[in-house]
């Protein structure tokens, strides 16, 4: 009992730690509570994280219709209420939909979106490793002797020479 | 890679058999390019869905500006009219005085409804734009851009006027006047 | 008149590719008469003729003015200048469309001529593939999107329905007045009005449809039987071919998004680019693993993978962008060639994998050779193939797997930006350059651990050198210098390895250095113009990591005077042009700034916005104002939806450090690959070899 009581632990602590690299973002700047200027730069800051809402994978900061001039303003806004990084974020989120940014913030749409690519890879290496192994292991014709190496015969150059000569003839 | 699975020692043992027929891991294969276009298909004819013109007007739930929260099935009985705008649209600001004076033509009898759904749009901006046109009618925001991802807008202004059995009664693309409102509402609260 | 003809010629061209399908089966399965295939042949040829004759007939449209063509009238006007009537050839879906049927049959035809006798077998059932896939595209002209469709008005319809377009004349119909087509004319896309767009697409288009060659060879070889390493021969110099267009193309393409869409950018994960990403792809993992099937005729199986996986990621990219499948700025407008399309790229995909496996079923595709030492070459490149095939699966399911799952199984709309990307892609591409580093000094067969890490001494101690001045310049984080580091260790790998062998050459034959260089070249092209394009990618990856992890960025409203700094620069804000017409009919903003630095004006630059007053739709530009030096652009934009007047102006300031070594490490990767795929073939080999010793000599001398 002991012993499965360990290892569910572990699981627990594996899965905080996957959880928390997906929940992962970079610390918001410390809130100061007093209300002050914010540059152009502090709203770009945000608004390339964000897409346009309405228009067409183009990130917030660089988009020229009247809509997103609005939008940069709001971030303004709340940047100037005080409101962090994250929270304008989730904002956008709770009223634009998960669309609005590069990743989901969803925690299962985040998961689909950033742990799948990495199972499907995982697996790919899984096969092309089981490939490998195969192709050395299996029995047939295929022991023919290996070339020499050119890489091998630095010291002599006549026989990287041969090498080269071969590799150039096409052989 | 993918076909690793195939049995290699048999094909090796046996080089010449002409065996036909094909392994458990091609035939995988196959269904996977099969299962492959089935998802891009059914995305492809997602895709070209468009507004709905006729039957059944799809249910959402929304909550108001000033905080009342509803279904549009709670609605039934009566012709809602609801219209997509955003306050950084032109073509809404046109529309909007000719929407406000067809709701208050209306707004006595009870049986009729409007509902100005705020796509996409910016708070403090939509509730300006609210006061700017005196509009008294029902309007909500989109959150999510959810209601108008199930009426599969393409822009604002879209209107759509649904009877009172819940249907979608007619779809108007472009901006709307109280005259042509009018026509399509007094035949729906005849019958 | 034009039009007549390019649709004639059109329809003819469907029948002749038609016909050439039916003849080569024909005639190589059942009738076996060598007379009939010889007409299928032709066909195809013919094929090439007629679409180039319809080409000519659109081209001659658009350069006519004739408006009542209806995408005459839909892509210029009378105001555009000559380049963009020419240009406006594959400036919208019909047109494009049209263009690259031609050039498929350009290419199908090239093929046809220059491989017909040495691969005698297979050319009819590849003339098939080929012709096949041209018809569908035809048939897509034809049908669905025609250029050639013309505006009539119908005098006796009601009012609102008058006007129609057709590509026949309809009864009781008239033509409509040339005066008002003329005044009524839409005018190209303001996005395509630049250089790069205009030849970003037909690049792009030939590195696409250039991939329709090596695809019907690897069918031609599983429908025939003809399973030796012919169809590798035949279609491996096709694929390079295709390959260089598809990577000028994506090259261009980041110029022309770095100049004109003002991100300041090249490359921004929009599902479009991706979608031409992923042919690169795969058709570069074909390109290396090519050389084992040569060289060890292992791997058969898996390049027929990869062959029909290049070009079936063509045909799915180019549904995916043509049929609205996937939003993007770079897509076409929706129109109704999305379901044939589905439907074409899945029969395809279906069919070709279905045929690999019945061959390898069936035991044709079995290795010759086993892999002997887990160092060896070929191990190596299947790891290559494998980080290329993890890089495609990567960026397919950011582009489309993950927003369509989504939609279909969750109801949600969400897009995988560049944040997603930046997470998912960077250690796949460190990989990528690492066996880049490993793979060349390693040796077929076998290779000891030892004998690798002595091979590689060299190049590091060159790499850790030339890490200093990343160092002394600024770049002082670990995970930079380590990006530097496996980068540059790609390149000093190939560069050495280019530079033993020249010294071999020159001890053992002692010709001089440039003549021992031109010789490698010129015997083993495939090799050492592959290290060049080795080097050339180093490049590009410096410029890339670079401009993305040092990339700053600011925002100011300045007055006329005023200064801003970054990076060490000012920009200084001198005045206000307001109003400018250009003889295209756009107004444009022009600033007119100063760079400055270290108290010395460097350059004046012109960031302006440009307004379109007769073009629907989106009608502003943003065009960068860049002073560029080996370290870095600067570069401006004038802030488009921010006021402007003599008083104020919004700028945005961008500094992208190295990001020329991308336009220059591109340049050496053509370069590398033009002489790759070099043909030795065509002058006889004794003419060639004293007529250059000749030449080089003299510039050696």
């Amino acid at each position: 009992m002991r012993a499965s009581k360990g290892v569910r632990r572990w699981l627990w602590v594996g899965l905080l730690v996957a959880f928390m690299a997906l929940a992962y973002v970079p610390p918001a700047v410390a809130q100061d509570g007093v209300p002050r200027t914010v540059t152009a730069d502090d709203v770009n800051a945000i608004a390339q994280k964000l897409y346009c809402p309405v228009c067409e994978n183009i990130p917030l900061d660089v988009c020229g219709t009247a809509a997103c001039a609005d939008w940069r303003d709001e971030i303004r806004q709340q940047l100037e209420s005080g409101m962090t990084e994250q929270q304008i974020v989730d904002d956008f989120v709770r009223r634009f939909g998960d669309r609005v940014v590069g990743t989901p913030q969803d925690p299962a749409l985040r998961a689909l979106s950033l742990v799948t690519p990495y199972i499907l890879i995982g697996v790919g290496l899984l096969l092309t490793l089981g490939v490998i192994w195969r192709l050395q292991h299996r029995k047939g014709n295929g022991a023919v002797p290996p070339s020499p190496d050119p890489a091998d015969a630095g010291r002599s150059n006549s026989s990287y020479y041969e090498q080269l000569q071969k590799d150039l003839e096409g052989k | 890679m993918m076909d690793e699975s195939l049995p290699v020692n048999e094909t090796e043992a046996q080089p010449t058999s002409k065996r036909g027929g094909f392994g458990i891991g091609s035939l995988m294969l196959l269904a996977g390019v099969v299962v492959a276009a089935v998802v891009f298909g059914l995305a492809l004819s997602r895709q070209g869905q468009t507004q709905p013109t006729n039957g059944a007007a799809p249910d959402f739930e929304f909550s108001t500006f000033d905080g009342q929260t509803m279904k549009l099935s709670s609605l039934l009985g009566k012709v809602v009219v609801i219209n997509f705008w955003a306050s950084w649209c032109g073509p809404c600001r046109d529309e909007a005085p000719e929407l406000q004076n067809a709701w208050a033509s209306y707004q006595d009898r009870g049986d009729v409804v409007f509902l100005g759904i705020a796509y996409a749009d910016n708070g403090p901006k939509s509730l300006a734009y609210i006061d700017e046109f005196k509009i008294t009618y029902l309007n909500a925001p989109d959150l999510g851009t959810r209601i108008s991802e199930l009426y599969n807008i393409q822009g604002v202004p879209e209107t759509f006027v649904i009877d009172t059995t819940g249907r979608v009664a007619q779809f108007i693309y472009a901006g709307v006047t109280q005259e042509k409102l009018q026509t399509i509402i007094d035949p729906l609260l005849k019958g | 008149m034009l039009a007549e003809i390019g649709l004639v010629a059109t329809l003819l061209a469907f029948f002749t590719s038609i016909y050439s399908i039916g003849a080569s089966i024909y005639g190589e399965r059942i009738s076996r008469k060598e007379a009939t295939v010889l007409s299928g042949r032709n066909a195809a040829i013919l094929t090439f003729v007629l679409l180039l004759v319809a080409m000519m007939g659109l081209m001659g449209a658009l350069l006519n003015q004739d408006y009542q063509v209806k995408y005459v009238w839909s892509v210029s006007s009378p105001d555009m200048p000559l380049f963009f009537r020419i240009t406006a050839l594959w400036g919208s879906q019909a047109g494009s469309l049209l263009f690259w049927s031609f050039l498929m049959s350009a290419f199908s035809a090239g093929a046809t001529i220059i491989n017909w006798r040495s691969h005698r077998r297979l050319m009819p059932y590849a003339i098939a593939y080929m012709m096949a896939v041209v018809a569908f595209f035809i048939g897509l002209t034809l049908f669905i999107e025609n250029p050639f469709s013309r505006w009539w008005i119908l005098p006796n319809n009601p009012v609102d329905s008058q006007v129609v377009d057709s590509a026949f004349i309809p009864s009781d119909s008239v033509a409509p007045g040339a005066v008002e087509l003329a005044s009524s004319a839409n005018g190209l896309n303001p996005l395509l009005r630049h250089f790069g767009m205009a030849i970003h697409p037909p690049m792009l288009y030939l590195g696409f449809v250039g991939f329709v060659i090596p695809f019907a060879f690897a069918m031609g070889a599983l429908a025939s039987g003809d399973l030796s390493t012919n169809w590798i021969k035949a279609s491996r110099r096709w694929a390079l071919v295709a390959w260089l267009f598809l990577s000028l193309g994506l090259i261009l393409g980041g110029r022309w998004a770095y100049d004109v869409l003002g991100w300041g950018g090249y490359w921004g994960w929009d599902p479009v680019e991706n979608a031409a990403f992923l042919p690169w792809l795969m058709g570069t993992a074909f390109l290396h693993s090519v050389m084992i099937q040569e060289k060890r005729g292992m791997l058969k199986t898996w390049n027929m993978f990869l062959v029909i996986g290049s070009f079936s990621a063509v045909i799915f990219g180019t549904f995916a962008t043509r049929s609205g499948l996937v939003e993007s700025v770079h897509a076409f407008a929706r129109s109704g060639i999305g379901t044939p399309m589905f439907l074409f790229w899945f029969s395809l995909t279906f069919i070709s994998v279905g045929l690999i496996l019945w061959r390898r079923n069936r035991g044709e595709l079995k290795d010759d050779h086993r892999f002997t030492s887990i160092l060896s070459r070929e191990t190596l490149f299947v790891l290559n193939n494998f980080i290329f095939v993890a890089l495609f699966i990567a960026v397919f399911w950011g582009s489309f797997g993950a927003p369509i799952l989504s939609e279909l199984l969750m109801k949600t709309n969400i897009t995988l930006g560049k944040d997603y990307f930046m997470r998912v892609t960077p250690p796949l591409f460190a990989a990528l350059y690492i066996l880049m580093g490993i793979a060349p000094v390693s040796a077929w067969g076998v290779s000891s651990a030892r004998r690798l890490g002595k091979a590689m001494i060299v190049p590091l101690v060159l790499t850790l050198l030339s890490l200093i001045p990343f160092y002394l310049t600024g770049v002082h984080t670990g995970g930079a210098l380590v990006a530097y580091g496996i980068v540059l260790m790609a390149g000093w790998v190939a560069i050495f390895e280019t530079y033993r062998a020249v010294v071999v050459r020159v001890q053992m034959q002692s010709e001089n250095p440039l003549l021992a260089l031109w010789s490698l070249l010129r015997r083993n092209p495939r090799r050492y113009g592959g290290y060049m394009i080795h080097l050339g990618i180093t490049v590009i990856g410096i410029g890339v990591i670079g401009s993305t992890l040092f990339q700053m960025e600011t925002q100011k409203t300045l007055a006329v005077g005023e200064s801003l700094t970054i990076g060490g620069y000012s920009l200084r804000y001198d005045q206000l042009l307001k109003g400018q017409i250009a003889e295209d009919g756009r107004m444009m903003d022009i600033a007119e700034v100063t760079v400055i630095r270290d108290g010395q004006e460097l350059a004046h630059l012109r960031p302006r916005r440009d307004f379109f007053p007769q073009t629907q739709g989106l009608n502003t530009m943003t065009i960068s104002g860049a002073y560029s030096t080996v370290e870095n652009d600067f570069y401006v934009l004038l802030v488009d939806w921010e006021p402007i007047n003599q008083d104020a102006a919004t700028f945005k300031v961008y500094i992208n450090p190295l990001i020329n070594l991308i336009w220059w490490g591109s340049f050496i990767l053509i370069l590398g690959t033009v002489f790759a795929m070099w043909p030795k073939e065509l002058l006889p080999s004794r003419v060639r070899e004293s007529a250059l010793a000749g030449a080089l000599v003299g510039k050696g001398a």
